[in-house]
């Protein structure tokens, strides 16, 4: 059976396992080995490659709290991680897959990820585009990179997690920090120890990982470190990652990322929309609902949330349609118009602008 | 015009076809870059996009900027090498329009060639096109682009 490495390299600053990652995906490029490598951070806010730090974070709240800020080289959300989430990631060449689409590379090493999440007897599942759900709550996060036909796809897998201090330091729709938006971003995220009642020991956490791996791709993992070719890498790609020019590389105003909100009474009950605004794209980046509707199952609204992320503003109508015409819900006398309509309320808040070529 | 699948390669173009860029010789001798069909739909709709700045040399093959579908970050590679002289601000902020018009509205940069006759040979034109991009399918095991 085919070998890949495993590299654990324990908790390092952000921008140490940012200049890894660009290290080891070069050398998979140049045809180094594909690998695993699992890494925990010291605390940090980690941005999205094409993400601006004005736009996703409470600088304020990452000065006073210590926390460092970094940019990522893959995609995907502004998140917090600190030692007590877990990350894993694989270095592979396309060939390792049997395809091109992007899409499928994702679905098939998210399913994977989250056999290994559903090992601790707990039923996780992957949620397109990119995340691993356990009852509609996000438990993992995942994105990627490319380059040629090497890429890196990593993901989060939040082991404990302080919801407060994640919004406290992520500029998530929940404008203001309170009990509430505590409470509803308690309903969308998930952690191991919350669902299994104590943490659990991160060389389990670590097995399960590389089990469900090596079953997916039919390989097993052999122990190993970065190569003096790749730490040649690593020390290249470190001063340029390790600098505010990295971390400040996308700057856009915060008010072209405006929190929109919109609510209004339903016969169903209340329903409010905060929507994370891209206006110059004219693109929901991030939507939640919260208010008093019944909604049953729960889930449905954290679902209806992830199919919404990164939407374009025209295609709203048709999202929330499709979503509702696939699932079986009881929502009283709410219809999936409703939402359609408070949505675009909300959008409608971004005014003229809205139309900017 | 070939098409391959649903993918579309017009004939006056000339292809990277193992980075599925396109690049179009103007008039004056400058270039017009972007993404191939076949690697938009591979990637999938796109999010961002970031180009490196007006005035930068970018070698061969190296990165002239950077898109995202989803959670996906890749590469434009420049398809010969040369100075950048304009980027797209309409993509800048909606980088859909690369997935709409690939070959039109959602051009990727602009550049003006170091040496367009040197190493303008090492893209496929024309003729070639469809052999080359089913050569390529097949290396890598895909029944479609």
């Amino acid at each position: 059976m085919t070998a890949w490495r495993l590299i654990d390299s324990g908790i390092l600053r952000a921008a140490e396992h940012f200049a890894l990652n660009r290290a080891l995906l070069e050398a998979r490029r140049q045809g180094g080995p594909s690998t695993l490598r699992f890494l925990r951070f010291a605390p940090s806010a980690l941005l999205g490659y094409h993400q601006s730090a004005e736009q996703e974070l409470r600088l304020d709240a990452c000065t006073e709290l210590g926390i460092d800020i970094q940019r990522r080289i893959s995609g995907g959300g502004a998140i917090f991680m600190d030692e007590t989430q877990f990350g894993w990631e694989l270095y592979l060449d396309r060939a390792d897959l049997g395809t091109r689409d992007m899409s499928i590379i994702a679905r098939r090493i998210c399913e994977a990820a989250a056999r290994a999440v559903s090992g601790f007897g707990i039923d996780a599942r992957f949620r397109p585009r990119n995340d691993i759900e356990v009852g509609g709550r996000k438990i993992s996060g995942t994105g990627g990179v490319f380059d040629g036909d090497a890429l890196l796809y990593q993901g989060t897998l939040l082991v404990e997690f302080d919801v407060e201090k994640m919004l406290r330091i992520l500029r998530v729709p929940a404008e203001k920090l309170s009990g509430k938006a505590i409470a509803d971003a308690r309903d969308r995220v998930a952690s191991l120890a919350e669902l299994l009642g104590f943490a659990p020991p991160l060389d389990e956490v670590k097995a399960r990982l590389e089990q469900a791996f090596g079953a997916e791709f039919g390989v097993t993992f052999q122990p190993g470190t970065p190569s003096e070719g790749e730490l040649e890498l690593y020390r290249a790609a470190l001063p340029e990652i390790d600098s505010p020019a990295w971390i400040n590389l996308v700057g856009k105003p915060r008010s072209d990322l405006p929190i929109l909100e919109a609510a209004k009474k339903f016969p169903g009950g209340l329903l409010r929309a905060a929507l994370a605004f891209d206006r110059p794209g004219e693109r929901i980046r991030q939507a939640w609902f919260t208010g008093d509707m019944f909604v049953n199952p729960r889930r449905t609204i954290a679902d209806l949330e992830a199919a919404l992320k990164n939407a374009a503003g025209a295609d709203v109508a048709g999202i929330v349609r499709d979503f509702f015409s696939t699932r079986d819900c009881d929502m009283l006398t709410l219809t999936p118009d409703d939402f359609i309509m408070v949505v675009h309320q909300a959008m409608a808040q971004a005014g003229p602008e809205r139309t900017r070529p | 015009m070939t098409s391959i699948g649903d993918c579309l390669f017009p004939d006056e173009l000339f292809y990277n076809v193992d980075t599925g860029i396109w690049a179009r010789r103007e008039a004056d001798g400058t270039i017009t870059v972007g993404m191939t069909s076949c690697a938009c739909s591979m990637v999938g709709e796109l999010v961002a996009y970031l180009p490196k700045k007006v005035g930068e040399h970018v070698e061969r093959n190296k990165s002239l900027a950077t898109v995202e579908s989803g959670k996906w970050v890749g590469p434009v590679k420049a398809p010969v090498g040369g100075e950048i002289i304009a980027v797209n601000g309409a993509v800048a902020a909606k980088a859909a329009i690369i997935n709409a018009d690939p070959y039109g509205r959602g051009w990727v940069a602009k550049m003006k060639p170091a040496n367009w006759d040197g190493e303008a040979a090492g893209l496929i034109t024309g003729a070639g096109v469809r052999a080359a991009f089913e050569a390529k399918m097949k290396a890598d095991g895909l029944s479609r682009c």
